[in-house]
């Protein structure tokens, strides 16, 4: 016999849909590949800026289906632009409107830069884009990248919702998986563009990084939410959580990745190619098997009394 | 220049600020009669949730939404070969409890959700965007969004307003007005919750052991969600009502997870800086 009201929830189901995971994804995506191929005209050698470069059309492509789907989510679309009427950074999704606000011009200037300078982009425009200062640009974009990618698991762990809400992790786990998202997607135009195997290296000794942190991350996460995470890591969502986020997302690469340090040219290029798109692949896995798994733990009465009785 | 920009903003002073205003519900007197739903729906013009019956005692409402701002509850506690004495029936009428420290307005990230100069927490229906961030932020489960495409104000957040257009105009709250036993009794809430301390004496010297008060200043449960200016005097324990213990507030636990996420994302930098850094 349940200890509440019959066995109703004590927290209402979110009322968000698809386009919210979707946005993450894509939005830590932009986030992770602006910061890796930021990393890379800092600190590395003209090769690695010159394949690395190509970040910044991820990060701006990324980015284009952003603001549209946070828009299509609204109850009312109409007045989206009632999020940016207040600063109020307590309010995370406050946060987010901005940094988003924020980031995307960035982001698109960046990209035009290197787009003039390759050539790409002539005429006015690629007189203009010239004109954007690429270090400044590089520096603010991190900054907000950065919070674009960690803001949104802090956003759900905001909430009364247990699967969301018990582990202090949800907010370093997004983080994690939009960063090993994102250097995924620059190693992925690197490699099809044949970037030198030095390079491919590099981004890989970078992958496998992100994702032996994701897996502790995510090992920390499940610990802490302990039975919390049963909606997660059994019934419907378990095949795209293990399967998906954790296998696909995480362990898979990591073992290409390691093996992928001893090939070179087309061995190295496969390898990196195929754990690059698991790596995206489980992303998505981990932010919609999350984001879904959240409205069945809504409903749960004991976890949310579990919740809010330590 | 503040002055000049609420000037071209046309931004309005906020009205004075007055006493507190809120509710007592003395679950003890409530007879289970739904006369606040019904008021609370006609003066609201919420439209009606359909005739679905739960098969849970008479309580056929299920729970507090976008439409429906009063619940009342029917708790049957009978175990079979119980002495009568053992068997009751419990009834609540639930509300928005209006906390002195509100999750929702707290997630809000238009300010649609405001508090009012009666201390109690509006959402602005020509503010609100819909986008659904205090619908999971609130611990009691009371804010809803309405359906999008729905007839009812669609998209937008909805809860209990305290009847903020009455009591503009001096009037109890629908609820409290229709409540034929005094179980919602409206008014400031110091004056309330002396009253309810008194009721409570009252009722533990009749013997009525189990009784609490639910969401008082001193209670452990306003530790982070504050005093609620909604508040219950109860006959059992709050998880019986599916009150939580300890309804928590976000924002406290807010840092330490933006830690995490900031740890993480500087970690990342600096193996990007070492593996692009190092020299061949």
């Amino acid at each position: 016999m349940s200890r509440g009201y019959y066995d109703y929830p004590v927290v209402r189901r979110p009322v968000w849909t698809w386009e919210v995971p979707a946005y993450f994804w894509l939005g830590g995506m932009a986030a992770g590949a602006y910061v890796t191929a930021s990393l890379a005209q800092t600190f590395g050698s003209p090769d690695d800026r010159r394949a690395a470069a190509g970040g910044y059309y991820v990060a701006a492509a990324a980015l284009v289906p952003c603001a549209p789907l946070l828009i299509a989510d609204l109850g009312r679309p109409d007045r989206f632009h009632h999020m940016l009427r207040i600063f109020k950074p307590l309010s995370p999704m406050n946060l987010g409107a901005w940094t988003l606000t924020g980031f995307t011009p960035i982001a698109f200037a960046r990209a035009a830069s290197h787009a003039a300078g390759t050539g790409l982009l002539r005429g006015p425009l690629g007189a203009l884009s010239r004109l954007v200062p690429t270090r400044l640009a590089e520096l603010a974009g991190c900054v907000l990248g950065l919070t674009l990618a960690g803001y949104s698991g802090v956003l759900l762990a905001a909430t009364n919702i247990p699967l969301w809400a018990k582990s202090k992790l949800l907010g370093g786990l997004f983080m994690a998986s939009a960063l090993a998202s994102g250097s995924a997607a620059v190693t992925l135009q690197a490699a099809r563009r044949g970037a030198p195997d030095t390079t491919l290296h590099r981004l890989a000794m970078l992958e496998s990084a992100a994702s032996a942190g994701e897996i502790a991350v995510l090992a920390g996460y499940l610990v802490q939410s302990g039975r919390t995470a049963r909606p997660l890591t059994r019934g419907r969502f378990a095949a795209p959580f293990w399967l998906g986020a954790v296998g696909a997302g995480a362990v898979v690469p990591f073992v290409l990745h390691r093996l992928a340090a001893r090939r070179r040219g087309r061995a190295l290029q496969s390898l990196s190619t195929v754990a690059g798109l698991c790596t995206i692949a489980g992303s998505l896995a981990l932010r919609w098997s999350i984001f879904e798994a959240g409205k069945i733990s809504s409903e749960d009465q004991g976890a949310s009394f579990e919740l809010s009785s330590d | 220049m503040i002055d000049t920009y609420k000037r071209l903003m046309n931004v309005e002073p906020p009205p004075p600020a007055k006493k507190p205003r809120g509710f007592f519900t003395d679950t003890s007197l409530c007879i289970g009669c739904k006369a606040c739903e019904v008021a609370c729906k006609q003066w609201n013009r919420l439209p009606a949730d359909g005739f679905a019956m739960t098969g849970n005692s008479y309580d056929n409402t299920g729970s507090l939404g976008a439409t429906t701002w009063r619940h009342v509850q029917f708790i049957e506690q009978a175990k079979a070969n119980s002495s009568r004495q053992d068997q009751r029936w419990l009834m609540m009428s639930d509300v928005c409890k209006h906390c002195a420290n509100a999750a929702c307005l707290e997630a809000c990230p238009t300010g649609a959700l405001i508090r009012t100069e009666y201390d109690t927490v509006y959402v602005q229906q020509d503010i609100c965007n819909g986008c659904g961030f205090c619908v999971p932020a609130c611990p009691f489960g009371v804010i809803d969004r309405a359906p999008k495409h729905g007839q009812f104000e669609p998209g937008t957040a909805h809860k209990c307003t305290l009847c903020y257009d009455r009591l503009k105009d001096d009037m109890t709250p629908a609820c409290a007005k229709s409540c034929p036993t005094a179980s919602i009794q409206f008014g400031d809430v110091e004056e309330l919750q002396q009253r309810a301390r008194r009721r409570l004496a009252e009722l533990k010297a009749r013997g009525e052991t189990k009784a609490e008060l639910y969401g008082m200043p001193e209670g452990k449960e306003a530790a982070e969600v504050g005093p609620l200016h909604a508040f219950f005097l109860l006959l059992d324990r709050p998880q019986t009502y599916n009150l939580p213990e300890l309804p928590r507030l976000p924002r406290k636990t807010m840092a330490q997870r933006y830690g995490w996420s900031a740890a993480v994302g500087v970690g990342f930098a600096l193996v990007g800086a070492l593996v692009f850094g190092r020299r061949r």
